[in-house]
């Protein structure tokens, strides 16, 4: 009994840690950037970097100020077609990946061209995405969702097949049909993986919509492009710290989902 | 006693490399093609220059590459180096190799089209890279509300081909070669015609290299100078050097565009003052048009923006 009670004030402490909220969380993450900052802030002024080749982030953030309607517009416009994207490979990648799951013959003919999507250099193939999907969201959405399906069906299918061989015998042994056992089994079981799946594709979705802005047009990507062009580099940092905000709300995302789905039960979210 | 020597004999020797064989980079902003051939065909060695050529692609920044030091000459546009001044980029430009400006838009023949203009006031695709100082200017004079503005395809025409109603931005002496090698009838409006002509595939240095190395500079300008000559003369050999290092593109489209690029290159001006010249009017016209349209604030004197050598 002794031996328990400093355990559960430990515990206790933890908990109401935990329970300060979200600022004191922040803090860690808070200190490189405020270091950061202020250092390049200083080289830049101090004339040790040039401001052409990179930015005051005073300046990046005036940039911010003055083009925030056009900033924001064109974040949103990426947000939507980013989002699109990361949907549309959740649900293929998992589908797919399903598929590949259902036997070892269907997985040695179909899986070398899942990894097609993993490989395959979008600059190249962008002038045709253009030709086949047209300028504007489509073919943002389109490069967003090439870009990013391949972690969801690598980690969808990884997770469905290391389903612990017991659980498997003890459905088989009440006779459960195969969909029941994927419903109720494998896929369950699996989500750990495939969230991490989606927590790779949703950074690589943002990058795939930006890509796919460079060549169909429309926001944060025709903003830095249009920004390089005109030597502006403040405004170019400007927008990719949108883009970055956007992955992070993303991942942010990911993780909420992740803690609601598996708290319950999976160490990963128990901590 | 010999290690002694052996010491002061590397040191010389050290000091002996860094004097005779200073490797000089000059950054190109696109592949080994026709618009570069005087840098190619250049006789650096007869000036004592031990060059190197580094080929770029879209949106290689060789004006920032420049003015960091990270090469010593690069190839740049005027416009870009007037708005690169005003934002504190100290270079300047020594040598233009285009004294009419290459670029234009191309547009299917089909269509009759009959001014630049014509091209903004029919519905269509235009593609376009919106950042640059002409494509605001077309903006200002034509607006931009019947045609759809889309990005650059950077040299690829497929998207042209696919559409009889697709212009593109292009170099005259490039893109619409291609297009018509592949049965498209091409018809180009230049951007000089609406008064917007800037010196192009401009040699640019920093102003830092001008003050401490003269002894490098002037000597790369007359070797450029008399590699345009030769290229001008005979640009065979030269766009056989080119074509090994940019295969994708055939050797009788190098001959082709070499021909094509001669009456932007050679002009009366050239012919009276020297290839490569440029005049002060000329920079006060662009710096007077790039402060108009909002690009510079801080407008830079245009003889500070290049140095006739």
């Amino acid at each position: 009994m002794h031996a328990l009670k400093p355990l559960t004030g430990v515990r206790g402490s933890e908990q109401s840690r935990g329970r300060k909220g979200p600022l004191l969380a922040a803090i860690p993450a808070l200190v490189p950037f405020v270091v950061i900052t202020s250092a390049l802030e200083l080289a830049v002024r101090g004339g040790l970097v040039r401001a052409y080749l990179v930015p005051a982030p005073s300046s990046v953030f005036r940039a911010m100020v003055e083009s925030r309607g056009e900033l924001m517009r064109a974040m949103l416009t990426t947000s939507a077609s980013a989002l699109l994207g990361f949907f549309l490979s959740t649900v293929a990648g998992i589908g797919i990946a399903v598929f590949l799951s259902s036997s070892r013959a269907i997985q040695r003919a179909f899986y070398p061209y899942a990894v097609f999507f993993q490989t395959v250099p979008l600059i190249a193939i962008a002038p045709l995405l253009v030709i086949w999907f047209g300028y504007g969201t489509r073919t943002v959405v389109a490069s967003a969702f090439v870009v990013s399906i391949f972690p969801v069906i690598a980690n969808t299918l990884t997770g469905i097949l290391s389903t612990d061989p017991a659980l498997r015998d003890l459905f088989r042994l009440y006779g459960a049909s195969t969909l029941v056992t994927l419903f109720k089994l494998r896929f369950p079981a699996a989500l750990p993986q495939i969230l991490t799946g989606l927590r790779v594709a949703s950074g690589l979705a943002v990058i795939g919509a930006i890509v796919g802005e460079f060549i169909g047009g429309q926001g944060l990507g025709s903003v830095v492009d249009i920004a390089r062009t005109q030597q502006r580099v403040d405004k170019v940092f400007a927008a990719v710290l949108l883009a970055s905000v956007l992955g992070l709300a993303l991942f942010g995302l990911i993780n909420l989902i992740s803690y609601v789905t598996l708290r319950r039960w999976h160490a990963s979210e128990q901590a | 006693m010999n290690r002694r020597n052996f010491l002061l004999g590397s040191a010389a020797l050290l000091t002996a490399c860094g004097k005779s064989s200073q490797k000089i980079r000059l950054a190109l902003n696109w592949k080994p093609e026709p618009e570069f051939g005087p840098f190619y065909a250049a006789p650096y060695r007869k000036y004592g220059l031990d060059v190197e050529i580094l080929p770029g692609g879209a949106g290689t920044p060789t004006i920032q590459m420049v003015g960091a030091g990270s090469a010593e000459f690069g190839i740049v546009s005027a416009d870009e180096l007037v708005v690169a001044r005003s934002r504190g980029n100290d270079v300047a430009a020594l040598f233009a190799v285009f004294q009419n400006n290459p670029q234009g838009i191309m547009v299917h023949a089909s269509r009759k089209l009959t001014s630049i203009g014509d091209i903004f006031r029919h519905p269509g695709t235009v593609a376009m890279q919106r950042g640059l100082s002409y494509a605001r200017l077309l903006e200002k004079m034509y607006g931009f509300d019947k045609v759809k503005i889309v990005p650059s395809p950077n040299g690829d025409v497929s998207a042209f081909l696919h559409d009889k109603n697709f212009a593109q931005q292009c170099f005259i002496t490039s893109e619409p070669l291609i297009a018509n090698r592949q049965g498209a009838d091409v018809q180009v409006f230049p951007i000089s015609d609406i008064g917007f002509n800037p010196y192009t595939d401009v040699m640019a240095t920093s102003g830092e290299l001008l003050r401490s190395k003269p002894e490098m500079v002037k000597p790369m300008v007359a070797a450029v100078r008399e590699g345009l000559r030769i290229y001008l003369d005979d640009p065979k050999p030269t766009n056989v050097h080119m074509q090994q290092l940019n295969p994708t593109m055939p050797l009788d489209l190098f001959t082709e565009t070499s021909e094509v690029q001669k009456p932007l290159i050679e002009t009366e001006e050239t012919r009276r003052d020297g290839l490569g010249v440029m005049t002060k009017e000329r920079w006060e016209t662009l710096i007077k048009q790039l402060k108009d349209l909002g690009d510079v604030e801080k407008a830079p004197a245009a003889e500070e923006c290049f140095r006739s050598l």
